[in-house]
């Protein structure tokens, strides 16, 4: 009996040489195809379990020094803050190339973004003025001309609670309150649904102005969500808010490597992949993101297909993790649903 | 009381099924704290109204739903009477989520049903006189139509053993059909009933996949909130307690009506069948019409919505790999109905040759574990192996055993035979009381041991129910999604993991294909054991 366990111990710590296991919680399916072209390339297999953040959070902490995963993949730069301060992330001391490839403040010492992402408003342009939208900012959406003509998500989204997370950062608690409380005044419902359901809403003409991330957007355009939502998206404006001052709002999609990872040059070597030209390609043409890299551009879908908005780059998104809990305190308490 | 090996192994089964319970509310005991103080009680007092407003919503539905159909197709005769006798316990294979993934796509802003309506009518703004079945109302409907076949099932059986002479004592009081109706068949099928209902509400409070689809938080997911988002126990162990009082309440009332129930089983001598009432001409097609609209919309309507996706949207059906999804799936079926089977007979066994009260209340306790959502069980799972790990490695020496359990085959197994240990041993249970004890008595004289008794005259006598019970099982295993999602090994994926990931992409379209093979495959499962279930 003792024998058996050991050999089966043994089976079980053994990694096989070239490989790569990943915790996912950014399930694209085209993420598959990008890490069999990395295979291909390479010879090293990749291994992928997804699933909930928090479970596979929660399991990868469980595991402890049991843990075979390598890789922690996750949207939001809030989630990556988390997982690097409860240390289930490693310090890594990044290349010169990755250091170089991936601005400052879109990387920490144990994550790094692979592609960006810009939360902006949809308008209606049959229903708001030139006047209204011109030099609109997150902050004047509070303005009550605004009264029963937003829609936006519920408060426990983790998009939302990153954006509201920089509003801390950039106005401070008492005014994001105040914000907030504007915002929920004027909602055109109770929040329900994902980003798409806003963007639709407005379409609908259920409402003024949507909230929404950016790639929502060019999925419906793509024509995979079928012929009547790519007609619903061409009623609807994308804008970019806060063009004025500090820009718009981005978050990321990133990486970090696992404390105990077992394959950790693998790791590294995958993530080298993840933001070669190469992959930085696939991604934006299969999740429509924004790159991380330069000389990539957006899908032609993308709002901002030209990267000609003025992105955000003063707020640091490490500073998402430390604000997320007060904003969705901040929401709560100003009765957003 | 003897100690046998008997024993031991039956106290170890219900042992190893208890575990789990003791860790999801001793687990959290412990003090954490946290910011949000003062935002608690709204938390608590929305957690518990949105449980009460969801629960209250689905019985309510379910009742009427349930009881009528079985009513319908009790009493009379109308047009497709038999087919719909089976075909309404086909939304079974429906799970709750995928339920929620139809309505939401058939009736959202430029969803399915505008696209129909463009269709037919030409373009037009129809969006606003689409009704939305969102939220509270998309959840109730969602779980009501994937759950009312308990409440189905039971209830017709119930009403099959209705004997026409109570039926007749009515009549001859000089009661109405409705009279009739309300005043004997309807109370005398009341415990069918309650049980019916106590199994959806206990489903009902434990469902995650269509109320976190809706955004609505309901004590479970406030409990896997609190206790993995926030790391808030104290929390999380607050709102366990309430949850748990609903739970007790559920079983409590469903064992006063189950011991009621002993006071309507008909005796054979008695029982007179009853003849159907044919329903011609409008009357008929009433019935015909409420008996096709139920069918329609619990499962008609979800095959239909998948169905429309994957034709329009073809490379999804190509570019996924159906082949081993279904080899996992079944393995996963297979894998864990042998082993529920052969340990619920042991448990079952040893309980029926100890006689010990101990033994029997402690099963009783065990089972208990299907009230227990299953999210929350494979938190708990981990929680307790990584505790037990840590505690064992402190004292031999031989490395840690948490792979074996963590992400594999052994620890998903483990964990689906907890939640479904209870309709494992229920199910033999009821089989095993209906063979007298002297039979074993009668056994043992003849020489036989209790192994040879057990295998040579138990087994073939139980033939029905081990099948039975291995299909319903086999469903439930091929629908369950958060213990696969949380606890499976690298690069596994089931139809119902593969279904949720592209819905979490916000590309049900894609999800249509899992979706559709994961019902077939569940009606295909139910198609084979519909005669058993719908035993008369």
């Amino acid at each position: 009996m003792k024998k058996l366990i050991i050999v089966l111990l043994l089976y079980c710590s053994t990694s096989i040489a070239g490989e790569v296991n990943i915790f996912s919680a950014r399930h694209y399916d085209s993420d598959l195809d990008l890490y069999n072209k990395f295979t291909e390339e390479t010879g090293i297999k990749i291994n992928v379990v997804s699933g909930d953040d928090k479970a596979l959070q929660k399991r990868i902490t469980e595991e402890d020094k049991d843990c075979v995963g390598d890789l922690y993949i996750t949207s939001d730069a809030g989630r990556l803050g988390e997982l690097e301060s409860k240390e289930i992330l490693q310090k890594i001391n990044w290349s010169e190339e990755i250091k170089n490839k991936v601005p400052k403040n879109f990387r920490s010492d144990a994550w790094v973004g692979i592609a960006k992402r810009a939360r902006i408003l949809f308008y209606s342009p049959e229903r708001v003025t030139e006047y209204e939208i011109q030099n609109l900012s997150y902050e004047d959406l509070a303005d009550p001309r605004w009264k029963g003509r937003i829609v936006i998500r519920q408060s426990d989204n983790i998009y939302n609670q990153s954006l509201i997370a920089s509003l801390i950062e950039n106005n401070g608690k008492d005014k994001t309150l105040k914000w907030a409380k504007s915002i929920v005044n004027n909602m055109a419902r109770s929040p329900k649904g994902n980003d798409r359901a806003q963007i639709l809403a407005v379409a609908a003409g259920e409402a003024d102005l949507a909230v929404a991330n950016t790639y929502y957007y060019a999925l419906m355009l793509s024509g995979q969500k079928g012929e009547e939502q790519k007609i619903a998206a061409k009623k609807v404006t994308p804008y970019f808010p806060n063009q004025n001052n500090r820009g718009t709002h981005m978050n990321i999609s990133g990486v970090g490597i696992l404390k105990f990872s077992p394959n950790k040059s693998n790791a590294i070597k995958l993530i080298e992949f993840l933001l070669s030209k190469e992959a930085q390609d696939h991604i934006v043409n299969n999740t429509f993101e924004y790159p991380m890299i330069e000389n990539v551009l957006p899908n032609e879908l993308v709002p901002g297909k030209d990267l000609n908005f003025k992105q955000d780059n003063s707020t640091d998104v490490k500073l998402y993790w430390d604000k997320q809990s007060e904003a969705l305190k901040i929401m709560l308490l100003a009765g957003w649903k | 009381m003897k100690i046998n090996s008997w024993y031991i192994s039956s106290f170890l089964i219900s042992l190893l099924v208890a575990i789990p319970l003791f860790t999801v509310f001793s687990s959290f005991f412990e003090d954490v704290s946290n910011s949000f103080e003062i935002l608690k009680n709204t938390f608590l007092y929305e957690y518990i109204y949105n449980s009460m407003i969801l629960l209250i919503g689905v019985l309510i539905l379910t009742f009427l739903i349930g009881t009528l159909c079985a009513y319908l197709v009790s009493f009379y005769n109308f047009p497709c009477v038999n087919f719909f006798k089976w075909a309404l316990i086909l939304s079974f294979a429906v799970p709750t989520y995928i339920y929620a993934y139809s309505l939401t796509a058939f009736f959202e802003n430029y969803g399915t049903l505008y696209s129909i309506m463009k269709n037919i009518f030409g373009d037009g703004n129809y969006n606003q006189s689409i009704p939305k079945f969102d939220g509270m109302l998309g959840a109730i409907i969602s779980i009501s139509f994937s759950l009312f076949g308990y409440v189905y099932v039971l209830t017709r059986a119930s009403f099959y053993h209705q004997s026409e002479n109570l039926i007749e004592v009515g009549r001859n009081l000089g009661f109405s059909k409705k009279n009739t109706l309300f005043s004997i068949i309807l109370p005398a099928a009341r415990p069918a009933i309650i049980t019916g209902l106590s199994l959806v509400a206990m489903e009902t409070l434990s469902d995650f996949g269509a109320v976190s689809f809706f955004g609505i938080s309901t004590l479970t997911t406030g409990i896997y909130n609190s206790w993995i988002s926030f790391d808030d126990l104290a929390f999380a162990n607050q709102l366990s307690f309430f949850l748990l009082v609903f739970i007790l309440g559920l079983f409590f009332i469903e064992n006063v009506s189950r011991k009621r129930a002993q006071f309507y089983i008909p005796l054979r001598e008695g029982f007179k069948k009853k003849e159907k009432i044919n329903l011609k001409g409008f009357k008929g097609f009433l019935a015909f019409f409420l008996c096709v609209f139920v069918f329609f919309l619990s499962f008609v309507f979800p095959i239909i919505q998948m169905f429309y996706w994957t034709i329009k949207f073809p490379e999804n059906f190509y570019n996924l790999n159906i082949n081993q999804l279904l080899m996992n799936t079944l393995y996963l079926v297979f894998l864990t109905s042998i082993v529920l089977l052969i340990f619920s007979f042991l448990s079952n066994y040893g309980n029926r040759i100890t006689r010990s009260r101990l033994l029997s209340s402690f099963s009783t306790f065990s089972i208990t574990g299907y009230a227990i959502p299953g999210i929350i069980l494979a938190v708990a799972f981990i929680t307790f192996i990584s505790w037990l790990n840590n505690i064992i490695s402190g004292i031999f020496d031989f490395g840690s055993f948490k792979k074996l359990f963590i992400g594999s085959i052994l620890g998903l197994v483990l964990v689906y035979f907890i939640r479904f240990y209870s309709l494992a041993f229920n199910g033999i249970k009821t089989g095993y009381e209906k063979i007298n004890r002297s039979i074993d008595e009668s056994s043992y004289l003849l020489g036989y041991s209790k192994l040879k008794t057990f295998l040579e005259i138990h087994i073939p006598y139980l033939k029905n129910s081990i099948f039975l019970i291995g299909i319903l099982i086999s469903i439930e295993i091929i629908k369950e999604l958060p213990i696969t999602l949380i606890l499976r090994p690298f690069n596994f994926e089931t139809f119902a993991t593969t279904a949720y990931i592209f819905a979490s992409q916000d590309l049900l379209e894609a999800a249509a294909v899992p979706s559709l093979f994961l019902i077939l495959i569940a009606s295909l499962f139910i198609l084979v054991t519909s005669r058993y279930i719908l035993k008369d």
